[in-house]
């Protein structure tokens, strides 16, 4: 089973970022860029799927060149192949044109490997825009099955089944290939490098390609952020100061009861 | 500040640090509480090979540089010094090996340690702890075999390793010179780990009682000459003295970072507390010391890998560590003041850490032999 996954950096969620007051846009100057968690999730489920079964995991992000450290980081943990596309001009992309760039750059590893993926893995959003779409336009793009926030997967009889989570359980797709999935939390966590793969994987090189190279002609953006907004604060709470027990119980029912909570 | 290393041993830093956040930090808290060896966290942490960081390249080892392996066990040792020092457990029963084993020996003995085995070191006996040289435990040669009977004690690993490295005199007529050090595996009949130490810190370690009952092993076991046992165990110690002091300087780290965050946070008189001086000093001396615990280790270590004579440093290091991370441990708990005090704040737990730090892999007083005598020299 050849999968590739499409890995995206964002700025490492640890940190609470806010927006830079002059440019209004969020401030993440300073923060570590990390790979985005659902796409290691997507990476854990694609080396565990090969392991099993065979085949080979490549996984690629588009992005400066300082990207190719996200992608030796997966390489520690199992990818047997990565590529990054760098091009000054394909960044700010908008979804669409990700999804574009993506297919290009999917028939370019094919063109080179001489196989076709089996399997296209995303993470199901990024937790830094977290649009959630760019896997589903892919999978239009390449006019190939989807099915999002995928659990667990596992090869059929002419084809993948492919367990979804949903807001009330789960359900179970079968399709044939190629196929596009996004990635959810699956059952179990990603694992850690071991010290001599990450050592390895720091020596690995990983092809950059530009935009010419992969054959990526830049789509123009259809969807334009307009601006950002913080989240409204929350508001200072109520301290009730009553000494006794019974005296706080009964102002804070007061307060509840003023307040039409009960 | 901390150790200068490679951009590598950064990323490999990071991804120890994550594991440590993860998988030590929070259920560290309850091993201390039942005292049960954390099993599930050796797991994880062999998975990583954190456990194996002392064996050398050629024998199948990980080939990080001493630097980067002293940023990667103080960040463990940050999390949980019980946890950093069983890792450690690994290096320091190797390291006699290294010393004075044969090839087959050296390789053998990391073997066990690349598959996710652990050993142990066994030099102290319950009349013999500075005092090493007088040991009880004996060797006696019998044809192609040896026979071992004794008991020795405060034996960290000796409950799950798979290996021992243990010390016996051949010939008790002539003090340290007839002393020599052997190779025990698990299993060997006569051979059982004895009473567990039920310990005031360092928890997330296993420390017991191991006893010889007419153990017979082959000579082919002995590492080195017979009567070099003495010289194998110092120069394991010697070593195994700046590791032991990284640990500390890990511990010490956790209690400024524990203390400071607090500090922040507390208001007292109308300012956060780190704003009065004496709570800032305090938080000043505790760095200071640390630093200089943690350079003292870096030069040891560079001194051992220059090949240079490191003894006196590797003393210096591991009992300025060990006394300054008593310190600041107490200095934490002083900083959280009642809160220090309870057991539902984290930093009474780094002060029973800290203790062992003057005591074990040489007493601080040892220590201070050490580095007197090198001052002194011949008189």
């Amino acid at each position: 089973m050849n999968i590739f996954v499409c890995v995206k950096q964002v700025p490492d969620d640890y940190v609470e970022v806010h927006l830079n007051p002059t440019t209004g846009t969020p401030d993440v100057e300073g923060i570590d860029q990390v790979n985005n968690a659902f796409d290691t999730y997507a990476v854990e489920m694609a080396v565990r799927a090969v392991e099993a079964h065979g085949g080979s995991v490549t996984v690629a992000a588009i992005g400066p060149e300082k990207c190719q450290n996200g992608l030796k980081n997966l390489i520690a943990v199992g990818a047997n192949k990565a590529v990054l596309l760098s091009d000054p001009a394909l960044l700010d992309l908008d979804e669409a044109a990700t999804a574009s760039a993506l297919a290009s750059l999917i028939a370019k590893c094919e063109a080179d490997q001489g196989e076709s993926f089996d399997l296209i893995f995303c993470g199901k959003e990024s937790t830094d825009e977290i649009s959630a779409q760019v896997g589903a336009m892919l999978s239009e793009t390449l006019k190939a099955p989807f099915v999002s926030s995928v659990v667990e997967v596992e090869p059929v009889e002419g084809g993948v089944k492919a367990k979804q989570e949903t807001e009330s359980g789960y359900a179970v797709y079968e399709m044939a290939l190629p196929a596009v999935l996004t990635v959810a939390k699956p059952a179990y966590d990603p694992r850690y490098p071991t010290i001599k793969s990450k050592m390895a994987a720091r020596k690995a090189t990983i092809p950059m390609l530009t935009a010419a190279d992969a054959g990526a002609v830049k789509q123009d953006n259809r969807v334009t952020c307009l601006g950002y907004s913080e989240p409204a604060k929350r508001q200072a709470g109520v301290r009730i100061q009553e000494k006794e027990a019974a005296d706080a119980v009964a102002k804070a029912v007061a307060m509840m009861a003023e307040a039409k909570a009960i | 500040m901390a150790y200068i290393i490679s951009e590598d041993a950064k990323e490999l830093l990071k991804d120890a640090k994550e594991f440590c956040q993860n998988e030590i930090v929070e259920q560290a808290k309850q091993y201390d509480i039942t005292g049960e060896w954390p099993r599930e966290i050796y797991e994880k942490a062999i998975e990583m090979q954190l456990h194996m960081m002392d064996i050398p390249e050629e024998y199948g080892g990980l080939g990080l540089s001493h630097i980067d392996q002293a940023a990667i066990v103080e960040q463990i040792a940050w999390a949980d010094a019980g946890v950093a020092v069983t890792l450690n457990g690994n290096g320091l029963a190797l390291k006699p090996v290294l010393v004075a084993g044969n090839e087959e020996q050296k390789q053998k003995c990391c073997d066990i340690i690349a598959n996710g085995g652990w050993g142990a070191f066994a030099l102290t006996e319950p009349d013999a702890g500075c005092d090493a040289a007088n040991g009880k435990t004996t060797a006696v040669r019998e044809g192609d075999e040896y026979v071992l009977n004794g008991r020795k004690c405060f034996i960290t690993n000796a409950s799950v390793a798979d290996f021992f490295v243990v010390t016996a005199m051949t010939n008790r007529t002539i003090g340290t010179h007839g002393m020599s050090a052997f190779l025990v595996y698990k299993g060997t009949p006569g051979l059982s780990v004895g009473r567990h130490e039920n310990k005031m810190g360092v928890r997330c370690s296993t420390t017991s009682d191991l006893v010889l009952d007419n153990v017979r092993i082959p000579v082919e076991n002995r590492l080195g000459e017979e009567g070099t046992g003495f010289a194998t165990a110092m120069k394991t110690l010697d070593l195994a003295r700046t590791w032991c002091a990284v640990i500390g300087v890990g511990l010490a780290q956790r209690c400024i970072d524990e203390a400071a965050a607090y500090s922040k946070q507390r208001v007292q008189f109308g300012k956060p507390i780190c704003r009065h001086q004496s709570i800032e000093f305090k938080l000043a001396d505790m760095e200071i010391r640390t630093e200089a615990s943690r350079q003292l280790c870096a030069h040891a270590i560079t001194l051992a890998d220059m090949g240079m004579p490191f003894s006196k440093e590797s003393a210096a290091a591991k009992c300025f560590s060990g006394d300054s991370v008593v310190q600041t441990a107490l200095d934490a708990v002083q900083i959280l003041g009642g809160y220090g005090y309870s057991r539902e704040y984290p930093v009474e737990k780094l002060l029973r850490d800290a203790k062992i730090f003057q005591i074990f892999e040489g007493t601080n007083e040892i220590q201070r032999m050490v580095v007197g005598r090198a001052v002194i020299g011949k008189l």
